[in-house]
């Protein structure tokens, strides 16, 4: 029930009032959506939530790999070059499980955390690429580029969400509240990135080679797409295994 | 070598010159070289260093573990070997395949240990044999996007039927045995399909993540044929699952049979409705009939016959033209015929008429028109022509005279002569005003039916159209056969009887008959006009003031005249008698009437000619 200040010079707002403390049944109550209980049904906004960010990062790796193929038939024909994936990626040093029982072992917010790292390493390169492949007039260069502005934008949408998630699992308990520090963590990853690319590869003056990098760097994308979506799925079935798991 | 060794070897004995022993050794050493030549022959074709393998592809079922198969080369004809090589991930360490045996021959499994996911291998296959060895071309493989799993398990089709509502097919399968779908490790998607057994084209159906599925409406009475596969998020689809039959019982669908029961009922409706309400009704509601031409009376079947006079004679209305009480407004038309004076004809068109000659049967019985000038002359002339009119049966009297008159109609009389009174000749006649005279024959059953005239209608309403009131042979009308001719007279003279005194007596527009108001001269009658309502001719006993009945005739020219009423007239004349079979009238005999020919006064009044 809300109370407003009388205000007599307006007569309708007196009405309106009267109307309101008279009649009980006008007053407004808020009522809760679900009727589970408060505990089920913030349950359920989590699990809503776990599956918008899902959503959200299968979109984003199905547009990683529909950019890598594409940029695998345009720019590099022959598939018979020796070490072309030889480079590492950036973000091989961030530990991440390879396997299930790997991922199983780790914990909730370790899981988390390696999913947030993931996620802030890559919203520089990809908007590096973007830039990159700007200045370029071929069509498929201008396509490209706004699909990596496009998902730089999608990378930086996600890891928002995830950090929600784990707002709301922290507030539910079900996680620590140790992730503090993934974001200074993370911001230390882009710098060490570039320097690494910068060392791994040639500088980028012709456009063969330019191509080459972002082609690897597609690559590398692509898979880190993947785990960071596989990463969201079990800890979600984890977390919340009831709904559709 | 060994031939130049054998070469030399058989030169060195031929030097040697050993007679004897030399084709001995000769012959050893050819054999010798031959061999050696040829098992050097034969090697050289067989044994090489195998050919370089290929790989053909790896697979992992549930993204943990994962095989790879190749293909071996040529052999070179020697036992060759295969291994397979792996190398992670651009590390230089290079593995080899840990199990040869669990997938198959040339394959090479990799179970969970050495599997990494999100790991890039590079794998090649060596092929060795004795005489070398060939690597095949490497292949790069990332587990995640090689994977694909068994058929779906336990894929169950059956009917399920809720309540009443119409059955559906409920399908239902589980993940294979080996995918981690719980831990979310993999996230399987399904696709189903279904299909008639007797049909050819399969139905399918994508599912999702559901492992279920419900196909409604099955076709009752059918066997249907299902089958599922299953793909993770980026993979390979499955094979079908074993195909699983399900039989559909047999039933009605809800909807048809409420259909059929809703038809069933309206019909019944329908049947009840057209039965209580009148057939007639309904029939001329839904089928109006047709208007089409048809003549009244006309039978077409009796025409086809070729009766046409029974045909025609239908067409005749009975009836027509109508009549109202003119039944006695038979005008009897009076025909005197004076030899010694003729009567005036008024209008040469009367005359011209009477010598028309008529067609007899004219079965239209529209024709004719009171006003008709012409027609009436028509009527004329045919009544020349002598129709055969019946007068009961006193036709043949030619030579009398026409006298007939009938009526007691106190205003005509003519009489023909009068052989003691008068002069033997008898003035007129004159004209009843009565326009539409008819001569009247009131006992006349046939007449010519064109004898139409100026009809029945004619004394009410046109009278102005005849100047010659008398009647000419006009027909007359009425009753009966609805037209009278008076004709009748046709036997004997007619004349149209002038209009001498017309003039005098057109007073008034009825059908006027005169009274007589006394007679001068023993041949004269002087009338007077009598405007009155028209009187019904043929009336054999006509009552009212205005009829006469003749009483008695006397002396065979006289007509007494009987009036019952205060009468006017006074005729003076000697009746004559002659009739065998008269009788006695009644009393009070006012007139009497000079006649100059025999009259018979019948019984009821009636003067007629005498039956010899």
């Amino acid at each position: 029930m809300s109370l407003r200040p009388l205000n007599l010079h307006s007569e309708p707002s007196v009405i309106f009032l009267v109307l309101l403390c008279l009649e009980p049944r006008v007053r407004v109550q808020s009522a809760p959506i679900c009727a589970q209980g408060y505990a089920g049904c913030q349950l359920r906004s989590l699990a809503d939530l776990f599956d918008r960010v899902i959503q959200h990062s299968a979109r984003m790796h199905g547009l990683s790999s529909d950019l890598h193929s594409e940029f695998e038939q345009y720019f590099l024909p022959s598939k018979n070059q020796i070490g072309r994936i030889n480079r590492k990626c950036h973000t091989s040093s961030i530990l991440t499980p390879n396997d299930k029982e790997n991922a199983q072992r780790l914990a909730r917010e370790e899981l988390t955390e390696v999913i947030l790292k993931l996620l802030a390493a890559w919203r520089d390169p990809l908007s590096q690429v973007h830039q990159s492949m700007a200045h370029r007039e071929d069509s498929f260069s201008s396509f490209s580029s706004n699909r990596a502005l496009e998902m730089s934008d999608m990378v930086h949408q996600l890891r928002s969400g995830v950090e929600k998630v784990a707002e709301k699992m922290q507030l539910l308990g079900m996680i620590s509240n140790s992730l503090s520090s993934v974001s200074s963590s993370a911001e230390a990853l882009p710098s060490s990135s570039s320097s690494s690319s910068a060392e791994a590869l040639p500088l980028p003056s012709s456009r063969g080679s330019r191509s080459r990098s972002h082609y690897e760097l597609l690559h590398c994308f692509r898979r880190d797409s993947d785990k960071v979506q596989s990463y969201l799925k079990m800890l979600k079935c984890r977390i919340v295994p009831e709904h559709g798991c | 070598m060994r031939v130049v060794t054998t070469m030399v070897a058989t030169i060195h004995a031929q030097f040697l010159g050993v007679k004897k022993d030399f084709d001995m050794w000769r012959d050893a050493g050819v054999t010798l070289i031959l061999s050696l030549i040829f098992a050097d022959v034969l090697e050289s074709a067989r044994f090489s260093p195998p050919g370089k393998p290929k790989l053909t592809g790896c697979r992992s079922p549930e993204k943990e573990t994962f095989t790879c198969w190749w293909e071996p080369g040529p052999d070179g004809g020697l036992p060759t070997s295969y291994s397979l090589y792996y190398r992670k991930d651009n590390s230089d360490t290079v593995y080899e395949c840990p199990d040869y045996h669990t997938a198959g021959k040339n394959s090479c499994f990799f179970n969970k240990y050495e599997t990494s996911i999100w790991v890039n291998y590079n794998i090649t296959v060596m092929a060795t044999n004795a005489l070398g060895s060939s690597v095949s071309d490497p292949v790069d493989v990332d587990v995640v996007y090689i994977v694909q799993p068994h058929t779906p398990e336990n894929v169950t089709a059956v009917v399920y039927t809720d309540d009443d509502d119409d059955p559906f097919l409920l399908a239902r399968w589980e993940p294979p045995r080996k995918v981690d779908t719980h831990s979310g490790w993999i996230t399987l998607v399904y696709e189903l399909r279904v299909k008639l057994e007797k049909g050819d084209t399969w139905e399918e159906h994508f599912a999702g993540q559901q492992k279920q599925f419900n196909i409604f409406s099955p076709r009752s009475g059918e066997v249907y044929m299902v089958q599922v596969r299953c793909k993770p998020d980026h993979g390979f689809w499955s094979e079908w699952s074993p195909i699983s039959y399900v039989k559909v019982p047999d039933y009605i669908h809800r909807e048809r049979s409420m259909w059929i029961l809703i038809a069933v009922i309206s019909a019944f409706v329908f049947l009840i409705f057209t039965w209580t309400v009148k057939h007639n009704s309904v029939k001329r509601f839904l089928l109006p009939p047709v208007p089409r031409p048809k003549i009244r009376g006309f039978d077409t079947q009796l025409l086809k016959s070729g009766k046409s006079e029974e045909v025609l004679g239908g067409l005749v209305i009975q009836g027509f033209p109508p009549t109202s009480d003119y039944d006695d407004l038979l005008v009897e038309c009076l025909e005197v015929y004076d030899e010694e004076q003729e009567l005036v004809v008024d209008g040469k068109d009367l005359q011209e008429g009477c010598l028309k000659s008529k067609s007899r049967s004219d079965s239209d019985s529209g024709r004719g028109s009171c006003d008709s000038h012409t027609l009436l002359m028509e009527k004329c002339g045919g009544a020349k022509e002598g129709p055969p009119t019946v007068l009961n049966g006193k036709q043949g009297q030619a030579g009398r005279g026409p006298l007939e008159k009938s009526n007691s109609h106190g205003h005509r009389l003519d009489a023909a002569e009068s052989p003691d009174e008068t002069n033997g000749s008898l003035s007129t006649v004159f004209s009843s005003q009565q326009q539409s005279h008819k001569p009247s024959s009131h006992s006349i059953p046939e007449i010519p039916r064109q004898c139409r005239v100026p009809g029945n209608h004619c004394p009410s309403t046109h009278q102005h159209d005849y100047k010659e009131s008398l009647a000419d042979a006009a027909c007359l009308g009425k009753p009966l056969a609805g037209y009278r001719c008076m004709q009748a007279y046709s036997d004997h003279n007619i004349h149209k009887i002038g209009h001498k005194r017309e003039a005098t007596f057109q007073t008034s527009k009825s059908t006027g008959y005169v009274e007589v108001q006394k007679v001068e001269q023993e041949n004269m009658l002087i009338v007077n006009p009598i405007a009155k309502e028209v009187r019904d001719l043929y009336h054999p006993e006509p009552t009212g003031q205005d009829y006469s009945k003749v009483n008695d005739v006397v002396n065979d020219n006289v007509l007494l005249l009987q009036r019952e009423i205060a009468a006017k007239n006074q005729v003076a004349g000697n009746p004559t008698e002659n009739c065998p079979h008269q009788q006695a009238g009644k009393p009070a005999i006012h007139t009497a009437v000079p006649l100059h020919y025999e009259v018979c006064l019948a019984s009821n009044g009636y003067v007629t000619q005498p039956q010899k």
